[in-house]
This record gives C-alpha cells, sequence and structure tokens, in this order.
C-alpha cells in the first residue's frame, strides 16, 4: 500500500509523514505495555487472594485478565509487525 | 464500461490507501481501553476516591480541549496519529471512546460496565477486521459470539434464566448499536452505552416483577499496603 500517498490526502497540503510515524512511535510502548501489566495484575491477584490466601472467588479476574493480555497480543503483533517494517523500508530510502 | 471499472479500482486503491497507514494502531488503541478496568483495582480509600474522580474527569477535559483547538485550527491534524479522514471535521472517535468509558466506570455497576467496555475496546476491532477481510454477516456473527462471551464471563454468578437473558440482550444490543450508524454519535460511544442502559433498565424491570438481582463486585479493590 502506498503510505505516502494516504498521509498526503490525509494532510491535504504536505507530506508530513515523519510527524506522524513519530507520534505512532512515541506512543507504541504505553499501548503496548500497559495493557499487559494490568492483565498481570489481574492474574496476580487472582492468585494471591484466591489461591495462596483463600479469600474472595476471583474466577473472572483471572479470565479478565487473559483476555486483556490475549486480546491486547492478537493486535499487537500486526502492529509491531508494520512498524518493523515501515522502519526498514525507510532505512532502505536513506 | 473500463474507464469505470478503472475509476473504481483507483478509487478503492486510495481507499485501501488512506485506512492502512493508521490501521493497526487504531486497534491497538481500542484494545488498549481495557487497561481502565484497572480503576476497580484501586483501593478504597477516602482521599483516594476523590483522586479516582478528579485525575479521569481531568484527562477527559484535556482531550475536550485539545478536541477543541483542533476543531478550531489551532492545532494541526497531523499531531493526532490515527484520526479517520472524515475525523478531520469533527470531533475524534477516541474523546467519545473515553467519555464512554469514563460514564461507565463511574454510573454502572461493575457487572454492566466490564462487559460494555470489552466489547468496545475488543469487539469492536474484531467486528472491523473481520468485515474487512471477509464479509458483514460473518464479523456480525462472531462479533456477537465474543460479547456474548464477555457477558456470559461477567454473569456466570447469576442465576441461568438471568445470565442467558441478561448476556443476549448485552451482546444483541451492542451489535446493533455497532451496525446502525448514527451521524453526530460515535458507534464507540453507542457500542459502550446503549447494552449498559438496557440491562440496567432490564434489571430494574426485573428487580419489580420479583427476581432479586444484586449487582456483584467482580473486581476487587486492592489493599493498602500499610
Amino acid at each position: 500500500m502506498n503510505r505516502k500517498k494516504s498521509i498526503y490526502y490525509l494532510n491535504n497540503k504536505k507530506n508530513d509523514d515523519a510527524k506522524l510515524f513519530k507520534t505512532e512511535i512515541l506512543l507504541t510502548p504505553i499501548l503496548i505495555l500497559i495493557p499487559f501489566l494490568v492483565g498481570f495484575y489481574l492474574i496476580y491477584d487472582w492468585y494471591i487472594r484466591d489461591i495462596v490466601l483463600n479469600e474472595l472467588d476471583l474466577f473472572t479476574e483471572l479470565l479478565l485478565g487473559l483476555i486483556i493480555i490475549f486480546g491486547n497480543l492478537i493486535f499487537d503483533i500486526p502492529l509491531i509487525r508494520s512498524l518493523i517494517k515501515f522502519s526498514s523500508k525507510k532505512k532502505i530510502k536513506k | 464500461m473500463k474507464k469505470i471499472v478503472s475509476q473504481i479500482q483507483k478509487t478503492k486503491k486510495k481507499i485501501n490507501s488512506l485506512s492502512f497507514d493508521a490501521h493497526w494502531y487504531r486497534r491497538v488503541f481500542h484494545t488498549f481501553g481495557a487497561s481502565f478496568l484497572f480503576y476497580y483495582m484501586l483501593p478504597d480509600e477516602h482521599y483516594l476516591n476523590q483522586i479516582k474522580i478528579i485525575i479521569p474527569v481531568f484527562i477527559i477535559l484535556i482531550a475536550i480541549t485539545l478536541e477543541l483547538l483542533r476543531l478550531k485550527k489551532k492545532i494541526s491534524s497531523n499531531h493526532f496519529f490515527g484520526l479517520r479522514v472524515y475525523e478531520k471535521d469533527r470531533i475524534g472517535s477516541y474523546l467519545y471512546f473515553g467519555i464512554g468509558i469514563i460514564i461507565l466506570l463511574f454510573f454502572f455497576p461493575q457487572q454492566i460496565a466490564i462487559p460494555c467496555i470489552l466489547c468496545a475496546c475488543f469487539g469492536d476491532p474484531i467486528i472491523g477486521e473481520i468485515r474487512n477481510n471477509y464479509d458483514k454477516n460473518k464479523a456480525i456473527l462472531i462479533g456477537f459470539v465474543v460479547c456474548l462471551v464477555f457477558f456470559i464471563i461477567t454473569w456466570y454468578n447469576s442465576k441461568i434464566e438471568i445470565l442467558i437473558l441478561v448476556s443476549f440482550i448485552g451482546a444483541s444490543s451492542a451489535i446493533l448499536s455497532e451496525i446502525k450508524k448514527i451521524k453526530w454519535l460515535d458507534d464507540d460511544f453507542m457500542i459502550q452505552i446503549i447494552p449498559a442502559i438496557i440491562i440496567l433498565l432490564l434489571i430494574m424491570i426485573l428487580n419489580t416483577v420479583g427476581f432479586d438481582i444484586v449487582f456483584e463486585k467482580i473486581i476487587y479493590p486492592g489493599l493498602m499496603p500499610w
């Protein structure tokens, strides 16, 4: 797909490719890491309070943790792939 | 005829190239929304309860300000990666998404809020992905199953008739609000709020009829280390 062309249409005036790409790269670690931390924390909480201490029934917390981790993983992989692809294209052009 | 076909192909290419660049970024932005469930894990302490209200409201106010500045052309849309072309001159869907999540976290019980947030975070991108790669009917069917699973997971402790009723109505209303597009309200908002309101009304009606439905906590607040 023609990325340059698409960004041109978005901008209408000039090709601001680098600026957009920077925003994407800066935010990507946050978008990827935080859901994993939350997912693992939910699983940790289930393990400690349900399995170890036997305080509460937190089976849903375990399921939610797994949903958050795997749900994010499904969409994170293509994003990382597209970023790698795009940055390698940029290197070749340079 | 050939000219028309080539013109259609050119237009399709244009549309594809437009949706490609920020495509996966938008999807990940959606799935990231599930992290807001962490809100329920924050300890129940007096001063923290105030912070739990102030910080989300503050974030939304910042987002509203940014959107207003963007719409007034004070900030370039180039700084907002992932915006769709049609969002250039209207409120970005990320703001609707955020407002939807905050309304659910503040005003709805966990058993309603959690599946609705999950439907928006995972159901919506899954439906979009299947619709792009296969066809609309498959997308609706799989989207319905995914949303149904979210409702079953959060209501599995309830009586079987309540579980079935709530799950089917919740998943159907989520799918309907995703399919039905309203010009001035984004589907990211609708997919969260419409099922939540419908289920809340349903529970109220069932309670007046004689069912005794009590909302259960699903995620318990963490304990302070001191």
